[in-house]
C-alpha cells in the first residue's frame, strides 16, 4: 500500500484554552475524495488550515508527501503548498482587482515560474469551468463565477491534493452539482485527491469517505 | 525579471493611486531637502564672503570700542587711541611695527557723477598709511599726498567694498540708479570738499580737491573713505589745531603670527577692540554656523514630517493589503520572495520619487536664486548664484531619504509577513 499523501497524528489545536482539535487523526490517500462534516464552529476550517500548513500553531505530527512539517522551514512549507496542494477557500480569497485569469495565475507568477505554459492551462481550466477569459476584475463577477475562479486557481498548478472549505456554500443546487461534476471529471483525469468541508448531502454521496468532526476528533461516518 | 514585473503589475493593479500620496510626500521631502541644502550652503557662502577679511595673519587691527559710524561719532567715547597708548603698544616685545590710522575731524563732502547722475554725499575721511594698502595696489598707485599736491595729482581714495554693497542695496536701489562694482568705480574722478558738509562747516574756508577712487578694500572702516594719512594729519592740524590728537585705528604688525594673541590680550586689557584674521574668521564661522544650523533644523523638521508621512502612508497601504498578502502566502508564495519583490518595488518607486524630487529641488533653488539675485543686486556683488549644488551633500541627503523610506517600509512589510497566514486572511 502506498504512503498516504497526508497523514495527521494526534493533532491538537487550542484557541484560548479551548481544544478545537483534540488528538485528531487523519489520512488521505492518492486520488481519494474525503468529505469532512460537522456542526458550525466545530473546527472544520481549523482542521483544513492545519492540514493545509496554513496554521502552524498545533501539536502532533503532520506528514505531507512523506515530509514532517515540523522539520522543515516555512519556505519549504510554502513550496509544498504551491506544488502539492490547491486551495478553494470558503471566502474564495480572490484579489478583486484582477481578472479571472490573473487570479488563476497568481501562484505561478509570484513563485517566479514561467507563466506561458501555465497561462494556457489556466485558460483551458477557466474555459472548462464556463468562465470567460477576459479582463473583467473578479469584483464584478457573481458569487458562483468567483467560486469557479477560485476553483480554477486551485487546479492550475496540477495539485495532488485539492483542499476545499465549503466550496459550494452559497451556490444553488444546480451550480453545486455543476461544480462537482467538473471537479470529479478533472479528478478522474488528473488523479488528485480531494479533502472538502461539505454540508450538501448530494455532494457528500460522491465522497469516498465521510468524516465527521465532533469534539475535536474525526469520526468515520458510514451513513 | 519578467515574472517579477508581472508580479508587481498584478499586485498594484487598481492600487496605483494609493501610492500617489506617499510618493508625492517623498518627492516633496526630497525637493525640500535639496532646496534647503542648496540655498543653506549658498547663504553660508554669502555670509562667509561678507564677513571675511584680507587682514594678514600677523596683523592686529586695534580700534576703540563701540560702533564707528564715521565723522559724526568717530572714535570718541571709551578709551581713545592716544600717542601714549600707541607708544605703550609699540613697546611690547611682540610688536614689530604700528601703522596708525586717523579720522579727519573735519566735515567733508563728495560730489561727482556716479552711474551717469550727479552724486553728493557727506563723507568721513580716514587717513591710512601705505602699510594698509595692499602691495598689489601700491604697484600702480601713489599713496603719498599732501595739500601741496592738489594742483598736480588727485587725492587717492580707497572705498570700502561693504559701502559699495550698502550703496547698491540702499541708495542705488531706492533711486533707480545702476549698481556699482569695484571695477566700475576704480578710476572714477570726484570732487572732495574739506571743511564743510551739508550740516556742518568750520570757520576756515573749505578746500576743494580733485580726487580719484583708486581701489576698494574689505578692511576700511565702513563709513569712511581711506586716504593717505599725512593728508588727514595736515587737514586736522589746519582746521582744528587745538584738537587732541588721537588715532582711529592702529594696524599692529607682530614679529610672528604666534605673537598676535599676546597683542590682542594687551589691547583688550587697555579697553580697546582688537581684530585678527582668526577672530574675524571665528565670528564668521559662528554666524554661518548659526544660520546653517537654523536652516538645517528647519530642513530636518520638514524632512522628518514628510518622510514620516510618506512612510506612514506606505505602511498604511501595506496594512490595508495584508489580506492580499495572506492570499499570496496561502497560495504558496515564499515570504522571502514577497519581501524581495516588494522591497524592489518600494525601492524603485522611492528612487523615482526621490530623484524627481531632487531634480525639482535643484530647479526650485535655481529659480529662487535667480529671482533673489535679480531683486537684490547687492547679492550679485558677493556671489554669482545663491544656490550651490554640492553633489556629495545632495547625494547623501537623497540617499538618506531613500534609505529611510525603503528600510522603514521593508521593516513593516516583514513585520506584516511574520503574521500567521490564518490571521492575515481574516479581513
Amino acid at each position: 500500500m502506498s504512503n498516504p499523501l497526508i497523514e495527521a497524528r494526534s493533532i491538537v489545536r487550542v484557541f484560548d484554552n479551548l481544544k478545537v482539535l483534540n488528538g485528531t487523526e487523519f489520512s488521505l490517500s492518492e486520488g481519494e475524495f474525503v468529505a469532512v462534516t460537522g456542526k458550525s464552529g466545530v473546527g472544520k476550517s481549523t482542521l483544513l488550515g492545519v492540514l493545509g500548513t496554513l496554521d502552524p500553531s498545533f501539536s502532533g505530527d503532520l506528514i505531507i508527501n512523506g515530509v514532517n512539517t515540523a522539520e522543515v522551514t516555512s519556505q519549504r512549507l510554502a513550496e509544498l503548498r504551491r506544488e502539492f496542494m490547491g486551495f478553494i477557500f470558503q471566502d474564495f480569497h480572490l484579489l478583486p482587482n484582477l481578472s479571472a485569469l490573473d487570479n488563476a495565475l497568481l501562484p505561478a507568477v509570484f513563485s517566479g515560474t514561467d507563466t506561458r505554459k501555465v497561462r494556457d492551462d489556466a485558460a483551458a481550466i477557466l474555459s472548462r469551468l464556463g468562465l470567460r477569459n477576459d479582463n473583467t476584475p473578479t469584483r464584478f463577477l457573481s458569487r458562483g463565477e468567483r467560486q469557479r475562479v477560485a476553483s480554477a486557481r486551485a487546479l492550475v498548478n496540477n495539485p495532488r491534493v485539492l483542499m476545499a472549505d465549503e466550496p459550494t456554500a452559497s451556490l444553488d443546487e444546480e451550480s453545486e452539482e455543476t461544480l462537482f461534476d467538473l471537479l470529479d471529471s478533472l479528478r478522474r483525469e488528473k488523479g488528485f485527491a480531494i479533502i472538502a468541508v461539505l454540508h450538501s448531502k448530494k455532494i457528500l454521496s460522491r465522497a469516498d469517505r465521510i468524516l465527521e468532526l465532533k469534539e475535536g476528533i474525526l469520526h468515520e461516518n458510514h451513513a | 525579471m519578467k515574472t517579477m514585473r508581472k508580479a508587481i503589475s498584478l499586485w498594484n493593479r487598481g492600487h496605483w493611486k494609493d501610492y500617489v500620496f506617499s510618493q508625492g510626500m517623498l518627492l516633496i521631502a526630497s525637493l525640500l531637502l535639496v532646496f534647503f541644502i542648496s540655498i543653506g550652503l549658498g547663504v553660508g557662502n554669502i555670509l562667509q564672503r561678507f564677513l571675511s577679511s584680507d587682514l594678514p595673519e600677523e596683523q592686529v587691527r586695534v580700534t576703540p570700542l563701540g560702533v564707528q559710524a564715521g565723522f559724526f561719532q568717530t572714535e570718541r567715547g571709551g578709551t581713545e587711541i592716544t600717542e601714549n597708548l600707541l607708544d605703550s603698544l609699540l613697546a611690547l616685545p611682540q610688536v614689530d611695527r604700528i601703522d596708525p590710522q586717523v579720522y579727519a575731524h573735519v566735515p567733508a563732502y563728495l560730489r561727482g557723477l556716479l552711474g551717469g547722475r550727479n552724486y553728493y554725499t557727506d563723507i568721513t575721511l580716514e587717513g591710512v598709511s601705505d602699510a594698509f594698502v595692499p602691495d598689489s595696489m601700491l604697484e600702480y598707485i601713489d599713496w603719498n599726498y599732501t595739500l601741496s599736491d592738489s594742483s598736480v595729482k588727485p587725492l587717492p581714495i580707497i572705498l570700502s567694498e561693504d559701502l559699495l554693497i550698502l550703496y547698491n542695496a540702499g541708495f542705488a536701489e531706492s533711486n533707480g540708479l545702476m549698481g556699482l562694482t569695484p571695477e566700475g568705480v576704480i578710476g572714477l574722478e570726484v570732487r572732495v570738499n574739506v571743511g564743510s558738509s551739508s550740516i556742518a562747516s568750520l570757520q576756515a574756508p573749505p578746500i576743494n580737491l580733485r580726487a580719484e577712487i583708486v581701489g576698494t578694500s574689505r578692511n576700511t572702516a565702513l563709513f569712511a573713505l581711506a586716504v593717505p594719512i599725512e593728508f588727514v594729519e595736515e587737514v586736522n592740524a589746519l582746521f582744528l589745531p587745538d584738537d587732541r590728537h588721537t588715532y582711529s585705528a592702529l594696524m599692529v604688525t607682530a614679529h610672528e603670527a604666534e605673537d598676535v594673541p599676546e597683542i590682542v590680550r594687551y589691547a583688550e586689557k587697555m579697553g580697546l577692540s582688537a581684530e585678527t584674521r582668526r577672530g574675524i574668521a571665528q565670528k564668521a564661522e559662528i554666524l554661518v554656523g548659526v544660520v546653517t544650523a537654523a536652516l538645517g533644523a528647519l530642513a530636518a523638521a520638514i524632512l522628518f514630517s514628510a518622510v514620516a508621512s510618506a512612510i506612514h502612508t506606505l505602511v498604511a497601504d501595506l496594512k490595508n493589503r495584508s489580506y492580499a498578502l495572506g492570499v499570496l502566502v496561502a497560495l504558496g508564495t515564499k515570504r522571502e520572495r514577497l519581501v524581495y519583490i516588494f522591497a524592489f518595488q518600494i525601492f524603485f518607486m522611492s528612487l523615482i520619487s526621490t530623484v524627481s524630487g531632487g531634480l525639482l529641488g535643484c530647479a526650485l533653488s535655481y529659480i529662487v536664486s535667480t529671482t533673489l539675485l535679480n531683486l537684490l543686486p547687492v547679492l550679485k556683488m558677493a556671489v554669482n548664484s545663491l544656490a550651490v549644488f554640492p553633489a556629495g551633500w545632495l547625494s547623501a541627503g537623497l540617499g538618506l531619504v531613500l534609505s529611510v523610506s525603503t528600510v522603514s517600509a521593508w521593516f513593516f512589510f516583514r513585520k506584516i509577513l511574520a503574521t500567521p497566514v490564518t490571521e492575515l486572511l481574516r479581513r
